[in-house]
């Protein structure tokens, strides 16, 4: 066990999942948050978001956890991340009003020469302007992902610290707790690593908006994204890891945000975001497959169709639901009556009086003239096509992400739809 | 993207329609007398809107809890000159003085998609307006000028190529194949026809407009089917109705390949349910109708 205690201000996604990193990193950890009934849910057990692995890594190492809604037990850590939530608006922008309240209590709050680490995603410029001596104020990139948090928080390939001085030596405790992590730290000016978040987003969007328009022009040439995108990450230009997947448009807030960012600092700057813009609105057009597709082959033939939809969180293994394509695509489907089922977010969370909160999966599809899989929950993945099609009225299968096989849908007589394929090569894709 | 005033549809007290005896303006009346809507239909027999004294003509006819549907245009089959744009846009100031006198309680402004650029392929609400003509220009400007009118509700609706039976104009597509299958049983392309463009029938144009009207909708919208067909398949589609055997003859190109898309995602958000008659079906339709007629 280290020595040195680590603080998060913030039982966030990100606080909780970094703190959960940090506890099976071998350190004590003290967790505040002002809200009681998240710091009451952990002490029980409970974290406040879903991510794969995460309970058990907080109930392996709960000894050395103390949560906390008192700020001032933070004045005992050698170091505190700011792990707040920095909501953002409809187009994007971040409100920094409440990080800038959390980091005014923390810093009343610290002990002389304890180190703050800012781990929320900031615009450039934010750090520094902060009123923290520099040897003691650092700004950390988070990549956290949404489904994959715990992992990555416990693996990350690199460190980027943005510092005052990079050339100076680490304060001891912050050195001591990310050494622990056995990956490069490349520590960078504040305003570097704040652009290098920024960077690392716009390459992932980047890579799924050359997804987005290439298999869209699959859909009408005959050739099949799903062949295609394993030859690119074979190149290692590319890489094995690379955002090849189409999708239905960016969501979950994060990616949005920098792009928002980008832009306006482009506008301030006279620089050119032409092609951040032009991710921005491939991203919206690409929300929209779902609803044209579904409106194309049953909403502009059939009088009253049942839609059944599977999936509202905005990707797999979260409970989140911002900016999710499922909830863009009901809230245009609100004249029809709707079937809804996902593992995690309760279907309340969909304000339309014709929607009916099914069970499980085959209770969604009872009697649907159209199945749409919003969400690529694993789980999904195992239906059997043949069952899917007994239980749907209709036979209009739209599956975005591939969750299922195309093959077998079209044996078991269902007119499949996915994102880089037309649905008549579906024959000749395998 | 339109907005809707009205969440659910609810019939206007009255419609006003300039421009009612043209092409749009006769389909849009049969639709709202079909649903038994009050309207005032104006023509330029009735109200010559290009005249000074229009304004206070027009005032006077208006009620301020009137929807008023603008189509009186000049359109370019007339002239493309810029007199003709100056008297469009008069017909347009007269049109706005009557309404900042009288009010209303719904304009629906009829725009058209030469407000794009033709070069543009791919065409949605946010496509920005770079019109590259008199023709364009005109209607950009009268949309900005409907849009300054303080406290009333506007929606653009910006049509791409209509086509129906009384289309009194002969551009290049379903009308003029028509006609030239009838009269000389061959139809000519500009090449081979390959560019793609949007067709919608009339009688979409005006349930749109009715859908529009009935919800008190605002903003912008393109009035498009969302499915481009090639001018070949629009000869081949016509051929098909022809009794007699029809030429599709190729010509040398004299023009780069244009093409043209729509994305109607934001119709089919304002109306989930909303359908559009097929190319084919419509051109059989129209056919059809000239048969009756004739």
């Amino acid at each position: 066990m280290s020595d040195v205690l680590v603080g998060f201000a913030g039982m966030t996604h990100l606080g909780v999942n970094s703190a959960a990193a940090a506890l099976a990193r071998g350190f004590r950890v003290v967790g505040y948050d002002p809200d009681r009934e998240v710091i009451e849910a952990l002490r029980r057990g409970g974290p406040p978001a879903v991510e794969p692995g995460l309970p058990d890594v907080l109930r392996r190492h709960a000894s050395r956890a103390n949560y906390t809604a008192d700020i001032a037990d933070l004045s005992r850590c050698d170091l505190v991340y700011i792990a707040s939530d920095v909501p953002t608006d409809g187009s994007g922008a971040s409100d920094l009003a409440g990080i800038r309240r959390l980091i005014e209590g923390v810093s009343g709050a610290l002990a002389r020469g304890a180190v703050v680490v800012v781990l929320c995603q900031v615009p450039p410029g934010f750090t520094r302007a902060l009123a923290l001596p520099g040897e003691r104020l650092f700004y950390q990139v988070e990549t956290l992902v949404f489904g994959e948090a715990v992992e990555r928080a416990m693996h990350p390939e690199r460190i980027i610290l943005g510092c005052a001085n990079p050339s100076a030596t680490l304060p001891a405790a912050l050195g001591k707790f990310l050494s622990a992590f056995a990956c490069p730290i490349l520590p960078m000016r504040y305003e570097s690593a704040e652009v290098a978040k920024i960077a690392i987003n716009c390459c992932l969007v980047s890579s799924v908006s050359v997804a987005n328009t290439l298999a869209e022009l699959c859909e009408h040439l005959g050739a099949a994204w799903s062949e295609i995108a394993p030859a690119l990450k074979l190149d290692r230009r590319i890489g094995q890891h690379a955002y090849l997947a189409p999708g239905l448009g960016i969501a979950g807030g994060n990616l949005e945000r920098d792009l928002a960012t980008v832009c306006k600092l482009a506008d301030a700057h006279g620089t050119d975001a032409g092609v951040v813009r032009a991710w921005i609105a491939n991203s919206r057009h690409r929300r929209d497959w779902a609803l044209q597709t579904l409106h194309g082959a049953v909403l502009s033939k059939l009088e009253d169709p049942v839609i059944a939809v599977l999936g509202l969180a905005y990707k797999q293994n979260t409970h989140s639901t911002k900016n999710s394509a499922s909830l863009a695509l009901l809230a245009h489907l609100a004249p029809f009556r709707v079937r809804i089922f996902d593992p995690v977010v309760p279907a309340t969370a969909i304000p339309n009086p014709r929607c009916h909160a099914a069970s499980s999966e085959l209770d969604a599809c009872e009697g649907a003239d159209a199945l749409a899989i919003m969400t690529p929950w694993p789980q999904f993945g195992t239906l059997d096509p043949v069952q899917v099609a007994r239980k749907l009225r209709g036979k209009l299968v739209l599956d975005p992400y591939a969750v299922l096989k195309a093959v077998a849908c079209r044996a078991a007589g269902l007119e499949y739809h996915t994102l880089g394929l037309n649905p008549d090569g579906i024959r000749t894709e395998q | 993207m339109i907005t809707h005033r009205w969440p659910a549809a609810q019939t206007p007290e009255r419609v006003v329609l300039l421009g009612a005896r043209g092409f749009i303006g006769s389909s849009i009346r049969k639709q709202l007398d079909a649903g038994r809507i009050r309207n005032l239909a104006l023509s330029s027999a009735e109200l010559n809107l290009a005249e000074a004294a229009a304004a206070d003509k027009l005032a006077a006819a208006l009620k301020a809890t009137d929807a008023v549907v603008m189509l009186a245009a000049l359109t370019p089959d007339k002239a493309r000159d810029i007199a003709t744009l100056m008297k469009n846009l008069a017909m347009m100031q007269n049109t706005c003085a009557a309404i900042a006198k009288t009010g209303c309680a719904h304009m629906v402004y009829f725009s058209s998609d030469a407000v794009y650029d033709g070069a543009v392929s791919r065409v949605s609400e946010d496509t920005p307006a770079s019109p590259q003509d008199l023709y364009g220009t005109m209607h950009y400007t009268r949309e900005i000028m409907a849009r300054s009118l303080t406290g009333v509700p506007v929606l653009v609706l910006r049509p791409t190529l209509i086509y129906g039976l009384d289309d009194t104009h002969n551009s290049y597509g379903p009308n003029r194949f028509r006609r030239a299958a009838q009269k000389d049983g061959k139809i000519t392309l500009f090449g081979d026809g390959e560019e793609t463009r949007d067709h919608i029938h009339v009688d979409d144009v005006a349930a749109l407009t009715l859908r529009c009207l009935l919800r008190r909708s605002t903003g912008i919208l393109n009035a498009a089917t969302g499915t481009s067909h090639s001018f070949r398949e629009v000869a081949e589609a016509v051929s098909k109705q022809s009794r007699i055997a029809v030429e599709i003859v190729k010509t040398p190109r004299g023009n780069p390949i244009t093409h043209r898309h729509y994305d109607v995602a934001n119709t089919i958000k304002a109306f989930p349910d909303i359908r559009f008659i097929p190319l084919e079906e419509g051109v059989a339709r129209v056919h059809r109708e000239m048969l009756e007629k004739s």
